[in-house]
């Protein structure tokens, strides 16, 4: 392989470098996965950048081909760990509905949600609360998390994350439904109580 | 307090309903799905009624909705974020993918 003519390589470093990463680790949480997925992302792009031949945005260009390699790791890792018999799909959370009233399997009222009083908008803006929430995803099994990031943050649908993880639609939708249950109630714990008890 | 017999009633019909309706185990499950697929018209129905006597239940299709838009509003934005803490390639990160950009072998 030649070294590069066009691009300069340092000063597409510079310019893209870290919003890539920041692109990356979003998604990955994981800064040396995110590293490797930029890096990655610029050795693609320098071999195809004949391709590109300067249509649209560099930086939209870039980004489309990190998607992939996002892709690609979640891939990989799955196939690192295969699936085995509903242990990786992450915590049941049995004892949020169990009661001792007559009224078992219904909330118990020390796991019941409260009100939020949250916006999006304000979400967005508060930066900690994104530390908050990427430490709450952490403890899920790899192949959940993946599933949740790549349905609620990316959008993805179910036949094409189902491919991407090699698992069922049902699996999924467990795996789904898993992360909700934990995430929810790890963000009332450590965000919402905070937030109301701060005031 | 006394209770005007239209309370009352409203209140027998509520617990009625919460015996007989699956519970808010099952229910948080069906929520979940209904982010998913679009659901049975006996869901739909079953779900509609667990909502209008459960409060826990509507808060927690509230939550759902709210981190799914917060997150990708969030996703959508990130990389043009400059607050302090934002998460940047760390020089040996830059260093590496330099050498390898000009051609080097790992």
């Amino acid at each position: 392989m030649s070294p590069i003519q066009s691009p300069d390589a340092v000063v597409w470093l510079e310019q893209h470098g870290d919003y890539l990463f920041k692109y990356a680790i979003f998604r990955l949480r994981d800064p040396s996965a995110a590293e490797d997925a930029v890096q990655e992302t610029f050795l693609a792009a320098l071999k195809a950048y004949e391709k590109f031949e300067g249509r649209g945005s560099e930086r939209t260009w870039l980004v489309g081909i990190l998607k992939h390699k996002i892709t690609d790791h979640f891939r990989r890792s799955t196939r690192e760990a295969p699936i085995g018999e509903g242990e990786d799909e992450g915590p049941e959370h049995a004892e949020f509905f169990t009661r001792t009233d007559g009224w078992d399997n219904h909330w118990n009222t020390s796991y019941a949600p409260t009100d939020w009083h949250a916006t999006p908008a304000q979400l967005v803006e508060q930066g900690d609360f994104w530390r908050v929430f990427s430490d709450c995803l952490s403890p899920l099994p790899a192949r959940t998390a993946s599933a949740f990031t790549l349905r609620e943050v990316d959008g993805l649908t179910s036949e094409e994350i189902c491919e991407v993880l090699s698992i069922t639609v049902n699996n999924l939708w467990v795996m789904l439904h898993r992360a909700r249950l934990h995430l929810r109630n790890c963000l009332e714990l450590n965000w919402f109580r905070r937030e109301i008890g701060g005031h | 307090m006394k209770l005007g017999w239209y309370e009352r009633l409203k209140h027998a019909i509520r617990f009625w309903l919460l015996r007989r309706l699956p519970p808010c185990k099952q229910t948080v499950a069906v929520i979940s799905q209904s982010f998913e697929r679009q659901l049975s018209l006996r869901e739909q129905v079953t779900l509609k009624l667990h909502l209008w006597i459960c409060v826990w239940c509507q808060w927690y299709l509230e939550h759902l909705a709210l981190m799914r838009n917060s997150v990708r509003e969030k996703a959508a934005e990130t990389p043009e974020m400059d607050f302090p803490s934002a998460p940047t390639l760390s020089f040996e990160a830059r260093e590496r993918i330099k050498r390898r950009l000009s051609g080097d072998k790992p």
